[in-house]
């Protein structure tokens, strides 16, 4: 099937390769095709990467001791706090992007591929496809954990620290969250239907 | 070479499925196609620049106030940076120092170098501009980090009189200028760095 490369404009001839390859344009070495999971498998994951995901929202990240006071808190808290503060702005950035999006996308993924796999034609889920692309770009889970990592850090050294069972869920929410995108070819939907 | 302008083809960028240049509406997904991104030029520069504007308060203003037994204490994203650095851990100060304030520095600059590049013509780096296109649509995300630590710091160090944190006026004009050159990369179309012709500048 005859192409163009999205990031040079090149036509270039598209054909499948294997789970170990990638086609690369031959003028701009973008990456135009890359094999994507099994349908199924990737369903099978995004919903235990959901299973992990709400607990760890609600369960505490950490436990705080400064001077026999102590102070608990989870990840929804700790979102909650900028809505009392007035600093509401960079709360709902820091929700949306760290903890919203990434939750959304699994699900818009799941609302793609379980009508799919029922035999649905690609076309009927095409808002909820347009849609998962455009988040894409926002859903920062990977930047929340880390900053989760270097805020305790820096906390160390105000205050003795425990951390919870919320930290260890989410982490394995992001873990799972990402196998999903990587193993997700977006692309995918149309082409399975054309075969 | 022949790419979709010699071959009036416009690539559907939601389904990757090649429509003749005249369809607007993609055979395949039905989602709406255009030959490059619309507007693409005016709109990163415009987003590009906002950004720059942003970035100057959020390097001058401070970041996070912390209060220590009624003394407050405020300080910018260099000021947290140095004072890691002196304080023996070198690792976080320079992790800081890279996402939040070389990072997006970098970011723009290559912003602008590839704008200026679409617009000259028999040029030979575009192999270089290739590279450093997907570099910062890679790193673009990791300047949140600052904001994100500052965010989680201030929800979670609420003790009342003993030791509070609140965040300063520099962390709303750092995550605008974040999210603008984010947006401002998502609207640029590297594949004008590779058009000739009169159809090149559009």
């Amino acid at each position: 099937m005859e192409s163009s490369c999205h990031e040079c404009g090149a036509i270039v001839e598209m054909y499948h390769t294997d789970e170990d390859h990638q086609l690369e344009c031959p003028r701009c070495s973008a990456i135009l095709y890359r094999s994507g999971q099994e349908f199924t498998l990737i369903i099978v994951v995004a919903l235990s990467s959901l299973i992990f995901f709400v607990p760890s929202l609600l369960l505490p990240v950490l436990t705080m001791n400064i001077a026999g006071m102590s102070q608990t808190t989870s990840l929804l808290q700790a979102a909650l706090v900028f809505f009392s503060d007035g600093y509401a702005a960079i709360g709902i950035v820091a929700i949306l992007t760290g903890l919203t999006i990434p939750a959304i996308m699994l699900v818009l993924i799941i609302m793609i591929l379980v009508p799919i796999k029922i035999g649905v034609n690609p076309l009927k889920v095409k808002s909820v496809y347009n849609l998962y692309l455009h988040l894409k770009t926002w859903g920062m889970g990977e930047v929340y954990l880390v900053s989760v990592f270097i805020a305790i850090i820096k906390l160390q050294k105000m205050a003795t620290l425990n951390i919870g069972l919320g930290l260890y869920l989410f982490t394995a929410f992001l873990i799972t969250f990402y196998i999903v995108i990587v193993w997700f070819n977006p692309n995918d939907i149309w082409e399975k239907n054309e075969n | 070479m022949k790419t979709d302008i010699s071959e009036s083809k416009a690539l559907c960028l939601h389904c990757h499925y090649l429509n003749d240049v005249d369809d607007h509406i993609c055979k395949r997904c039905e989602s709406h196609v255009s030959q490059r991104k619309e507007n693409s030029f005016s709109l990163t520069l415009a987003f590009a620049l906002s950004s720059l504007i942003f970035l100057i308060p959020a390097n001058l203003l401070p970041m996070m106030i912390v209060t220590t037994l009624g003394v407050d204490d405020a300080s910018t994203i260099m000021e947290g940076v140095l004072y890691f650095l002196n304080h023996g851990s070198a690792g976080i100060g320079i992790v800081i120092f890279v996402a939040s304030v070389a990072v997006p520095v970098f970011k723009l600059s290559v912003i602008f170098y590839l704008l200026i590049m679409t617009k000259i013509r028999g040029k030979k780096n575009l192999k270089l501009a290739m590279k450093l296109y997907r570099i910062i649509e890679f790193i673009g995300k990791w300047s949140m980090l600052d904001i994100f630590v500052v965010a989680l710091m201030v929800s979670m160090v609420q003790f009342k009189t003993l030791a509070t944190i609140v965040t300063g006026p520099a962390a709303i004009a750092f995550a605008l200028a974040v999210v603008l050159t984010i947006i401002a990369t998502e609207n640029f179309d590297s594949r004008l760095l590779w058009d000739e012709g009169k159809n090149g500048s559009k």
